[in-house]
């Protein structure tokens, strides 16, 4: 069975045509200067709506991963066991992503990590992996 | 507390509060978990046990706990389900070693940190203190509530670790009360994973940030323990019924009818309890509703 493809709506359209483009893409509020995400209209620091584009560095830390080791989808079956983490960018955003290309036994919460683009789908997926030191 | 204000401004007598499902056979539940995570299916990030868990392994890193924590909440919480007919795993006891080999769902969380997935229904009836001293059982009347909803976004949360909304729900359902949190007799938490005990009872203040390890592990929420807490074994022990598993099981401890599982003579202590505390949560610990029950 096939993975979940990305749910593209008018509100996340920006950032899926970021990683086509294969671009880690975030809100930037004109106002405050706020960097957010998930995708909103209104900036939630100063509720203003004006805001512009950013490409962050893809560079960040773990602020908490856990290993999946039941497949609560069959699409993701032959992955068990996989890592879903929470990734503190430098920009600011936490995003929810994997972290991939590594043995799960090395990571660690605030463990430095850097974008790559799983390019599996039509849509290239930001993922991360350990940055070396 | 939409039942207290319905019937504090006269709209009504008494209200049912109901839940009922056939969650274990039927895909139901799991459905509705897996649709909840649209944006993160992407990532293979379904249900609730991965929110947990991330909020679990972080608190791991910012103050100390753990599967050594955690077993001692499965383990006396299976102590108190072994005691309770009604529940699912009553013939089931827990060892140390049985909840180390219980097999990793979403690490660090194993299938004795999750709750059951349980069919079966609940009831509660809320009405006037005024009506319910014409009726036959003893009045268990709310002495203090309390919400406190911290809710953002998961990635937006800065709350996983504590305080979650049990600090201010907690803080002020006992400002309410009257009563310091040394009057609690017992406890009656929403446990959906054993994390969520321990953080719920810590930011109450039941103990200090990362104090936990030491305080469950002397056998203080178990039958016979200081602070009962779980007391029908609970989400993770007796049966799923949402908030209403916690909340059942306090007004029937207080009422005295629970059996070999009865707080007082029966179980080790020494006096039938008065005052017992509940809590219920949802989302990933973003939402946080905090009672404080008594016999009158
Ligand atoms: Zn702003």
């Amino acid at each position: 069975m096939e993975k979940p493809r990305p749910v593209i709506g008018p509100d996340n359209a920006f950032f899926w045509e970021g990683c086509k483009r294969r671009q880690l893409v975030f809100q930037k509020c004109k106002s405050c200067g706020h960097v957010r995400w998930p995708p909103a209209h209104v900036c939630p620091k100063c509720l203003e709506y004006d805001w512009e584009e950013i490409v962050s560095s893809g560079q960040g830390i773990i602020y908490s991963y856990v290993i999946y080791h039941f497949p609560y989808h069959p699409g993701f079956r032959e992955e068990l066991p996989y890592v879903v983490a929470l990734v503190d960018l430098m920009e600011g955003p936490r995003v929810l992503t994997n972290i991939i290309e590594c043995d799960s036994s090395a990571l660690a919460c605030d463990l430095p990590v850097e974008i790559v683009w799983d390019e599996e789908g039509e849509i290239p997926i930001p993922k991360f992996r350990l940055r070396k030191a | 507390m939409h039942a207290v204000g319905v019937l504090e401004a006269g709209f009504c007598r008494a209200v049912l509060i109901t839940y009922g499902h056939s969650a274990r056979s039927s895909d139901s539940l799991l459905k509705m978990l897996t649709s909840m995570n649209a944006d993160e299916a992407v990532f293979g990030h379904f249900g609730a046990a991965a929110g947990y868990a991330l909020a679990a392994r972080r608190a791991m890193h910012e103050f100390g706990t753990g599967p050594e924590t955690w077993k001692h909440i499965a383990i006396s919480q299976r102590k108190w389900a072994n005691l309770n007919p009604q529940a699912v795993t009553f013939c089931e006891p827990m060892t140390e070693e049985d909840y180390f080999n219980s097999p990793w769902v979403v690490e660090p969380f194993r299938r004795a940190d999750n709750c059951l997935i349980t069919d079966g229904g609940r009831a509660i009836i809320v009405t006037t203190v005024e009506r319910a001293r014409n009726l036959r059982h003893p009045v268990v009347s709310i002495m203090g509530m309390g919400m406190h909803n911290p809710s953002a976004e998961v990635t937006m949360a800065t709350h996983l670790t504590g305080p979650t909304g049990a600090k201010v729900a907690g803080e002020q359902a006992l400002r309410m009360a009257g009563i310091t949190i040394e009057e609690i007799d017992a406890c009656e938490i929403y446990d959906c994973f054993t994390y969520t005990v321990e953080i719920t009872l810590q930011d109450y203040g039941f103990f200090r940030r990362g104090e936990g390890r030491d305080w469950f592990s002397e056998g203080t929420i178990a039958p016979g323990g200081r602070l009962p807490v779980n007391t029908s074994g609970g989400l993770l022990s007796e049966a799923y019924q949402m908030g209403l598993t916690p909340l059942s099981e306090a007004v029937m401890q207080l009422r005295r009818c629970c059996g070999m599982r009865q707080l007082g003579p029966e179980t080790g202590m020494k006096k039938y309890p008065e005052i017992i505390l509940c809590s219920d949560n949802g989302g990933i610990l973003q939402t946080h509703a905090c009672y404080v029950l008594r016999r009158m």
